[in-house]
C-alpha cells in the first residue's frame, strides 16, 4: 500500500537517499569551513540559519497554495499536502527562531531585537501555530479543512502587510539586506551552498513523508468505515 | 445589500432587547482600566499620555474578543446559523452584516471606555475627540472583518473561547500597528499622519475583501 502517486513516491525515495549523501558532505564542508576572523566559531550558524528560513517560508507558501487549491478543486489530497507544509514549516521556523538568538547573542550582543525580519517571522510562526491548533481543535472533517485553508490564506496575506507596516514605520534592520555575490568570506560559499541544498532536500523529504502518512491515514479510515471493501480486498489478496 | 441591512437590523434589535453583549464588553473594559491603575506606577499626566495609545488599544482588542465570541455563539442557539447559510444570496453579505454590527457595538464600547480612561487617568482626550474617533473607526473597521471571519470558525470548534484570541491576535498586527501609531500622532500633533491613515485604509480594504470571499467557505451548513 503506497500513500503517494508513482512520481511523488519516487521523488521521496530519491530525496531520502540523496539526503543521506548530502548530510555527510554537509558535515564535512561545515567542519572544514574557515573560522570567521571577527565573529569566531559562532558564525558557522550561517550554514544552518538562513537555509532553515527558506524552508520555513516555503512550507507556509505550500500550505497557502494547497489550501487555495483545496477550496477550488475540493480534492482532499491538496488539504493533506497543506497539513504537511504547515507542520514541516513550523518545525523549520522553530529551529530558525532557536538558532537566531544564539547567533545574535554572539554577534549583536543580545538575544533578541525587534528587527523587522525577526518580527515578521515571529508573527508568522504564531499564525501557523494557530493554524495547527485550529486543525487539532476542529472536528477533523471537511469543515476543519476549509477553515484551515481560509486561515492559511489570511496568514500568507499577512506577510506583505507586515512588511508594509515595517516599511512605513521604518524599523531598523539588523539582518543583512541580501547575500550579494562575494559578500561571503573565502571558503564560505561552498558550505553555505551545500547547507542550503541539504536542508532543501531534507524539507522535501519531510513534506513527502508527512503527506504520505496523511494519505495512508485517510485511506485506512476509509477502509475501517467500509467493511465490504475490506472484505473484498481480503478476498483479492 | 438588503441582506446586509437585514442582518445588521436583526443584530442591533437583538442587542437592544437584551443589551448583554455591550454590557459584558463594557464592564470588562472598565475592569481592564481599573487593572491598569494597579499595574502602572502613579505618574503625572504626561507620562501616562505616552502609553495611552497602546493601553487604549489593548482594552479595545479585549473588548472585541468578548463581543466576537458572543457574535456567533448566539447564532448557534436554535441552529440559526443554518438559516443564515440558506439565505439565497452571496454569503459575503451575511458576513458584512455581522461585521458591521460588531463594528458598531465595538465603537460604542470604545467611546465609553476611552472616556472612562480619560477620567480615571486625568488625560485630556476630549479636545481631540473628532480625530481620535476617526482613528478608532479605521482601526475598528480592520478588527471587525477578520474578527468576524475567525469568530465564525472558532465558534464551531472545541475550546472556542480559547481559540479565537490565538487565531485573531497574530492577524491583527498590521491593524494595531497603524491604529496605535495613529492614536499617538493624534495625541501628539492633533491629527494622524498620512502614513498611518494610509496603512489602516490599505489593511482594512484587504481584510474586507479576503474575509468577504473567505466567509463563503466558512459558513457551510
Amino acid at each position: 500500500m503506497n500513500g503517494l502517486g508513482p512520481v511523488a513516491s519516487k521523488v521521496r525515495t530519491a530525496s531520502g537517499a540523496l539526503l543521506g549523501l548530502l548530510l555527510i558532505a554537509y558535515a564535512w564542508t561545515v567542519a572544514n569551513a574557515p573560522v570567521d576572523s571577527v565573529q569566531g566559531v559562532i558564525q558557522k550558524i550561517l550554514y544552518v540559519h538562513p537555509p532553515l528560513a527558506y524552508g520555513a517560508y516555503l512550507g507556509f507558501v505550500i500550505t497557502a497554495i494547497c489550501g487555495a487549491l483545496y477550496l477550488w478543486k475540493d480534492d482532499e489530497r491538496w488539504d493533506r499536502l497543506a497539513i504537511a507544509g504547515a507542520e514541516v514549516g513550523v518545525i523549520f521556523c522553530t529551529l530558525m527562531i532557536v538558532t537566531g538568538p544564539i547567533w545574535a547573542k554572539g554577534t549583536w550582543g543580545k538575544w533578541w531585537s525587534w528587527d523587522p525580519r525577526l518580527t515578521v517571522t515571529l508573527l508568522l510562526w504564531f499564525v501557523y501555530l494557530a493554524y495547527l491548533l485550529l486543525r487539532s481543535f476542529g472536528d477533523g472533517g471537511a469543515r476543519t479543512a476549509r477553515f484551515a485553508a481560509v486561515y492559511g490564506l489570511v496568514g500568507v496575506a499577512l506577510i506583505p502587510l507586515n512588511y508594509f507596516v515595517i516599511e512605513i514605520f521604518g524599523g531598523r534592520g539588523m539582518h543583512p539586506e541580501n547575500l550579494e555575490r562575494g559578500s561571503l568570506g573565502d571558503g564560505m560559499g561552498l558550505p553555505f551552498l551545500v547547507g542550503n541544498l541539504t536542508l532543501f532536500v531534507a524539507f522535501c523529504w519531510f513534506v513527502l513523508l508527512r503527506w504520505e502518512l496523511e494519505n495512508l491515514r485517510a485511506a485506512s479510515l476509509l477502509r475501517a468505515a467500509d467493511p465490504l471493501a475490506r472484505a473484498r480486498e481480503e478476498i483479492a489478496t | 445589500m438588503r441582506v446586509l441591512l437585514a442582518i445588521l437590523w436583526k443584530d442591533l434589535v437583538t442587542e437592544w432587547r437584551s443589551r448583554d453583549r455591550v454590557i459584558a464588553m463594557l464592564v470588562f473594559s472598565l475592569l481592564v482600566v481599573i487593572v491598569y491603575h494597579f499595574a502602572l506606577p502613579a505618574g503625572t499626566g504626561s507620562e501616562v499620555l505616552v502609553h495611552t495609545p497602546g493601553l487604549l488599544w489593548v482594552v479595545f482588542v479585549f473588548a472585541a474578543l468578548i463581543g466576537l465570541n458572543r457574535a456567533f455563539a448566539m447564532e448557534l442557539e436554535n441552529d440559526a446559523l443554518s438559516g443564515l447559510a440558506l439565505v439565497p444570496v452571496d454569503r459575503g453579505w451575511v458576513f458584512a452584516g455581522k461585521a458591521v454590527s460588531t463594528a458598531l457595538l465595538l465603537s460604542i464600547v470604545q467611546a465609553l471606555a476611552a472616556a472612562a480612561f480619560a477620567l480615571v487617568f486625568d488625560v485630556d482626550l476630549s479636545s481631540r475627540a473628532l480625530a481620535l474617533a476617526g482613528v478608532f473607526a479605521l482601526g475598528t473597521l480592520g478588527i471587525a472583518p477578520v474578527g468576524t471571519l475567525l469568530a465564525a470558525m472558532a465558534v464551531r470548534t472545541r475550546f472556542r473561547e480559547v481559540l479565537l484570541p490565538i487565531l485573531l491576535l497574530p492577524a491583527l498586527f498590521p491593524v494595531l500597528a497603524g491604529a496605535v501609531e495613529g492614536t499617538a500622532e493624534v495625541l501628539r500633533d492633533g491629527s494622524p499622519a498620512f502614513a498611518s491613515v494610509q496603512l489602516l485604509l490599505v489593511v482594512d480594504g484587504i481584510y474586507w475583501i479576503i474575509c468577504f470571499i473567505g466567509f463563503d467557505y466558512v459558513l457551510d451548513e
